[in-house]
């Protein structure tokens, strides 16, 4: 950051730490990891769409949607939303509260099925 | 930067980043919990109202003898009548009894349609399409951000120009989705293909999130255009371009669970 001497104040001090300008260094972690998560997660989508039809509509089979999902979703968050990367106690922040919204929708998808139609 | 160790009163005591991230991207992290808690509180509605359906049988479907990419306007429409005008597959699968208010419609009898290949039954393609153009953009907004972590001001450029028309091709799609789906007779109060709340859900959450595509579209292009004009290079940091791509991909995210609920469970 020397080119750019004319800042007043510096953005990556920790001493005099100013919160309303004040961010970490950024690092690169490269790309190749990127385009692995890339075809990770085409792999996944074309293996639910394969699930779809050679799998026929069951419980077990929604429960593998599921989980698929949230394996999509951990590769979305933890490499492209660079959480991996991040300071632990922030994943945690934002995963737990995550883990009962998990249990929320599997609860209702069972309750559902005694409710009369809406 | 100063090397010194400097004592804080503690790690919460103030005058540091406990998470060691700055105030916006921490408070773009709490925006989007908030916002998953919106989605998911849809998506669980949808998961009760779906299972409060019987579900289509698949003796049913099977009976229909769907062939992939089988001409489905001409396999049910009456004799003598030109299949390629007007709409045959519901009517008939109406008469037939596998499309009824008491039921839950197939995914993959309502969402088999393809641009260009009218009357072909085509199930889930288009929707899985969209998917991997959507995965597609979260890439090309990755890369942008590694690029921007680099302090590369024209990779960036390139980068978000890619995702802005990654996210207009997505929202084509979509709008596409609806006309059809429009154009079959869907509304917020009546479905041709079953219950009228199977309508109005997909357009309740797939509008909602479409609207999100579009806000980030509109986010992505001002980041470019500010990109454009040097204001992140000025500044000394990119996190500006990090913040719009975490709700960039978050538009993502929610899509990969909207595409689970809504055409595979």
């Amino acid at each position: 950051m020397s080119s750019h001497s004319n800042q007043k104040v510096d953005i990556h001090d920790e001493v005099n730490y100013d919160p309303t300008v004040w961010v970490p260094k950024a690092h690169s972690h490269g790309t190749s990891d990127i385009w692995k998560k890339f075809w990770i997660l085409s792999f996944l989508t074309i293996a639910d769409v394969v699930a779809y039809f050679v799998w026929p509509p069951s419980i077990s089979r929604n429960i593998f949607f599921i989980v698929m999902g949230i394996l999509k979703a951990w590769f979305i968050v933890g490499t492209f939303m660079h959480m991996k990367h991040e300071h632990k106690k922030l994943g945690y922040m934002i995963i737990l509260p995550m883990a009962f919204i998990i249990f929320f929708l599997y609860w209702m998808m069972y309750e559902g099925n005694f409710w009369g139609t809406i | 930067m100063s090397t010194q160790t400097i004592s804080k009163a503690s790690t919460w005591g103030g005058g540091n980043s406990p998470f060691n991230v700055s105030y916006g991207k921490l408070m773009m992290w709490v925006f989007l919990l908030s916002d998953a808690f919106t989605f998911s509180s849809l998506l669980i509605g949808y998961g009760a109202i779906r299972y409060s359906y019987p579900s289509t049988e698949l003796a049913q479907i099977e009976n229909l003898e769907l062939g992939f990419a089988q001409n489905v306007q001409e396999k049910f429409a009456a004799p003598g009548v030109d299949a390629h005008h007007g709409e045959h597959f519901i009517p008939a699968l109406r008469d037939l009894g596998v499309f009824n208010e008491f039921q839950w419609p197939s995914p993959d009898l309502v969402f088999n349609h393809f641009p260009f290949a009218h009357g072909l039954h085509l199930p889930l393609i288009f929707v899985s399409l969209m998917t991997l153009i959507l995965i597609l953009s979260s890439v090309t907004m990755v890369l942008g951000v590694e690029a921007g972590q680099r302090g590369d001001q024209k990779a960036v450029s390139k980068w978000m120009l890619l995702t802005i028309i990654g996210g207009f091709m997505f929202l084509g799609c979509q709008a596409w989705e609806w006309t059809n789906f429009i154009s079959a007779g869907a509304r917020m109060w009546a479905n041709p293909y079953g219950p009228p709340a199977f309508a109005a859900l997909f357009f309740g959450v797939t509008g909602f999130h479409g609207f999100h595509v579009f806000s980030g579209v509109v986010l992505n292009i001002i980041v470019y255009i500010n990109n454009l004009n040097g204001t992140y290079a000025k500044r000394g940091h990119y996190e500006m371009v990090e913040k719009v791509g975490l709700y960039w991909h978050f538009v993502d995210l929610v899509w990969v669970f909207v595409f689970t609920f809504f055409y595979l469970i």
